[in-house]
């Protein structure tokens, strides 16, 4: 049974401190480094991994000792909650174990953005994904397409869902979520819940013969880890259409290799196949974009272009050029720019010629 | 028509009635303190004088609204009855007006423009009594303002022995309020600055604070001495030259100033060059003009410094004493520093203390603590305008942060600075504020930093302890939470993990400590040569200045 190794491995944490303990040392807890020093762009599988650094964790620590105490929490408030064979938000754990501190006005936690990265840092370093420790995150993403999905007992037509779409549980684990019936020659994931509609109400994915998703943003690791499903067990190719900035290059590098803070579980959520459909700075010219739709780079935005220039993932020509072009002629643009050529222009001509001539960058 | 008595003369009585912000008699409160002092003050001059250790008894009656009673009594040798209405119901009758002594009052007008302003405020008499261990005199004194004469409206004597002197006078548009400007603060800062002395105050409340001397010895008397030859003006010169029984200049001057001999006058003659022929200069033939070019001359002339003699500082023991006594502070330290003068010819000693906790520090209603300066002129607190003090600015000009005093505003430190000179240099005739004299503000400034750099050590010992304990503290409340934790995941009951992890908590502070101790062994020496260095830093730079000064003075 799953949650009979997340207990097992729970335990064993608590045991390691107990040892510690009992020796009259100062407990600690060993954690993988979750951050850029401790990452390399795996080759094989082509996505962000996690190296093997680790860092420890103090009890007496001045620097630690409320991050350990928080962590052994956190950990105990899981164990809890597989024992009793729940599943709970991460909001709800964050409020269960929110709780003022013995003789003194201090919160264990005192906010959700503290209780956040140390329930990474457990997933990390026990070597489960939230999901197996019976938690959830919030998700806002949505989808549409010709295919059905089986969710617990409910059978639900995701080319029936209406203006809104279907909205991407937290959990999309095959034990959970069961795909059927895809009829579709790829995947359109889509930066914005705005361009996503124009899609949707369009009918582009029934046109098209896809499946459109979007994360609104950012994309939750749900979204994500579905359209990896998609890709691995349909062999869907997946295309991003993203704004023509360095945040929207930014979302395709996740989506496709893998964010710095999760990558000790990119292998099962990045979709190393993903290709770069749209929006490009070249594109103002191919398009004939007016000029007065581009937005001026700000000091991040240069920034930011430097830096993604040094990513492996980045190191190919097309981008270089890209990023370049960018770059030279200080400018951006979002999706929307396009609507000045016509509100369906980015669904009958820009996306249908970009698919045809598989323009796409790497 | 202008009427002839309309010119009439006007008596020293009169100038002050109508200027008494002169006597500090102004401001409601400040009125009250400035009374309370002015008879406490000529109390204790008047004990020393006898040899007496002075044991001085305060009492303020409230008689109505801004209407008070204040009594004064003393164990000094009181006054005898020929002189008595004559000290207390004239004005500017003091002994010490004219001599260069380092005495509490300096005018002698306190106590009787204490008794005009009671006079002005009640239309009554003061009661005085006064004996010698003898039959005593009852007295009601005011004062005859037009002619600047005493006026006694009674005179007793009574069959009770009573040594000293007691005063009982009404005032209005006087009030006492809980400040640090009020007699309360006065009596307790002359307490500290004057350990001979025993205080008893009784405040209108009803409420009695009693201040014990800390020494059974009454301080040496200063030494009466003659005006540094630097500090004279051309009126002095002049006006001074009638007095003295010399028939030539240089007689004269001889017999009147410190610090001329031989030497001084063939370098003055240099000075005056041949313009003026000192030699054989009678008294007479010396007017305005020539009297101008002596002093000049005397400006150009190098001379010797002036004797410290009359100086009587507090001294280090007695005031160690007084703290101990009246503050009660963790740590303290107290200095002397050696005579020194200031513009040439005043000489003056600087006195600070510095103390750290205990009843140091001004304790607020709120229960929080704030630093206190108090300022002393021979003794004599200075309790009104502090900004326009050089001892405040000379405090305040010290970076307290180096002697580990992180936040002065709000630490429980008294400072405590006495000035002794036997020409204190007042900003006004208010005398509470020192004038801004390098010479002074530096002399301030280098005790306040030695007597710092002994203190700092302390608090930051206490500080690093204090920081441990806030450590600890934390520990420990996390370990509560560990333990909670540590029962779900494991099964281990909290009770049996909790000892084991507070002893892990002091296993660590102590190696901690150890370790801490070995590395301040190693950094410690090296750390106080650096504050050394810096101080010396400082103190050749003060040193340059004065030394620049000096030049600039022989070189005019």
């Amino acid at each position: 049974m799953r949650n009979e190794k997340s207990l097992k491995e729970l335990e064993k944490l608590g045991q390691d401190t107990l040892k510690m303990i009992t020796k009259k040392e100062p407990p600690y807890v060993e954690l993988p480094v979750r951050s850029l020093s401790n990452i390399f762009f795996d080759e094989k599988s082509k996505t962000i991994k996690m190296g093997d650094k680790t860092s420890k964790r103090y009890f007496l620590n001045t620097a630690h000792t409320r991050k350990y105490a928080q962590t052994i929490s956190i950990a105990s408030e899981i164990k809890k909650i597989i024992k009793e064979d729940a599943t709970i938000s991460i909001r709800d754990l964050y409020y269960a174990l929110k709780h003022t501190l013995k003789g003194s006005k201090e919160n264990l936690l005192e906010n959700q953005s503290e209780s956040d990265p140390i329930l990474e840092d457990l997933e990390a370093t026990l070597g489960l994904l939230r999901e197996e420790l019976n938690l959830t995150a919030s998700t806002k993403g949505v989808i549409a397409g010709s295919l059905t999905v089986k969710d617990g007992k409910d059978i639900i037509d995701l080319g029936k869902m209406g203006s809104g779409g279907w909205g991407v549980p937290s959990n999309v684990e095959p034990e959970t979520i069961d795909i059927k019936n895809v009829d579709a020659d790829f995947v359109l994931f889509i930066e914005k819940d705005a361009v996503w509609k124009r899609f949707n109400e369009d009918k582009f994915w029934q046109k098209h013969k896809c499946i459109i998703i979007t994360g609104k943003g950012q994309p939750a690791r749900a979204e994500r880890r579905l359209v990896q499903r998609f890709n691995k067990e349909f062999n869907l190719p997946v295309y991003a259409l993203m704004d023509a900035d360095p945040w929207g290059f930014y979302i395709y590098s996740v989506i496709k290799r893998g964010s710095i803070s999760l990558s000790y579980s990119e292998e099962k959520l990045a979709t190393p196949d993903t290709k770069y459909i749209g929006l490009t700075v070249s594109d103002v010219e191919k398009y004939k974009i007016p000029d007065n739709v581009t937005i001026k780079l700000n000091d991040e935005d240069t920034k930011r272009i430097k830096e993604m220039k040094d990513y492996p993932w980045f190191k190919n020509k097309a981008w270089q050029n890209e990023l370049d072009l960018m770059k030279k002629r200080n400018y951006k643009l979002e999706l929307e720019a396009l609507s000045r050529k016509g509100i369906r222009f980015i669904t009958e001509e820009y996306l249908p010629d970009k698919i045809k001539n598989k323009d796409f960058l790497p | 028509m202008v009427e002839n008595n309309n010119l009439k003369e006007h008596s020293v009585a009169e100038f002050f009635k109508k200027n008494r912000h002169m006597l500090g008699l102004f401001g409601k409160l400040r009125s009250l303190t400035t009374i309370v002092h002015e008879f406490v003050a000529n109390s204790i001059d008047a004990c020393e004088e006898a040899g007496v250790l002075p044991e001085i008894e305060v009492k303020l009656v409230k008689l109505g609204e801004e209407h008070f009673e204040v009594h004064v009594i003393d164990n000094g040798p009181g006054i005898d009855e020929k002189n008595l209405s004559k000290a207390l119901g004239k004005l500017l009758v003091g002994t010490k007006f004219h001599r260069l002594i380092q005495m509490r009052g300096q005018q002698g007008i306190g106590a009787s423009g204490c008794i005009l302003f009671s006079q002005m405020t009640t239309g009554k008499p003061t009661k005085v009594i006064s004996g010698n261990n003898c039959k005593s005199v009852y007295m009601e004194l005011g004062i005859n303002v037009e002619r600047n004469e005493p006026l006694i409206s009674s005179k007793k004597y009574l069959d009770k022995e009573f040594k000293g002197l007691a005063i009982s006078s009404e005032f209005k548009e006087v009030d006492y309020q809980d400040s640090n400007q009020n007699a309360l603060e006065y009596l307790k800062r002359t307490a500290i600055a004057n350990p001979h002395v025993t205080i008893k105050f009784l405040d209108p409340f009803n409420k009695m604070f009693v201040f014990e001397r800390s020494v059974n010895v009454i301080p040496p008397k200063p030494l009466e001495i003659n005006p540094h030859i630097k500090s004279v003006d051309t009126d002095t010169l002049l006006t001074n030259a009638k007095s003295s029984d010399a028939k030539t200049v240089i007689g004269y001057m001889k017999d009147t100033y410190d610090r001329v001999g031989d030497r001084f006058f063939e370098d003055l003659q240099k000075s005056l060059g041949k313009d003026l022929n000192l030699k054989d200069m009678t008294k007479k033939e010396l007017d305005w003009g020539k009297s101008e070019k002596i002093v000049k001359a005397i400006q150009k002339t190098k001379t010797i410094s002036p004797k410290t003699d009359a100086l009587i500082p507090i001294s280090e023991d007695s005031l160690t004493l007084s703290i101990k006594n009246i503050l009660k502070p963790e740590i303290f330290y107290v200095l002397t520093r050696k005579p020194t003068t200031y513009k040439g010819g005043f000489p003056f000693v600087v006195e600070v203390a510095i103390s750290y906790g205990g009843n140091s520090g001004r304790l607020l209603k709120d229960g929080s603590v704030k630093s206190e300066i108090m300022r002393f002129a021979n003794r004599t607190p200075l309790l009104f305008d502090p900004g326009a003090c050089a001892i405040t600015n000379a405090v305040n000009s010290i970076n307290w942060k180096r002697y580990h005093i992180r936040d002065f505003e709000n630490e429980p430190i008294t400072i405590i600075v006495n000035l002794c000179s036997v020409h204190i240099p007042y900003t006004s005739v208010g005398k509470q504020a020192v004038a801004e004299e390098q010479e002074i503000i530096d002399e301030i400034k280098l005790a306040l930093m030695t007597a710092a750099r002994q203190i700092s050590n302390y608090i930051s010992r206490k500080m690093k302890h204090g920081l441990k304990l806030e450590r600890k503290k934390m520990f420990e409340r996390y370990s509560y939470e560990i333990a909670r934790a540590l029962e779900i995941l494991t099964g281990t009951k909290q009770a049996e993990l909790l000892p084991k992890i507070e002893e892990i908590i002091l296993k660590k502070l102590e190696l901690e400590e150890e370790q801490e101790q070995k590395e301040n062994k190693e950094i410690k020496e090296e750390l106080e040569e650096n504050v050394i260095d810096e101080e010396k830093k400082e103190e050749t730079k003060t040193g340059k200045l004065k030394d620049k000064k000096l030049n600039e003075f022989s070189e005019e």
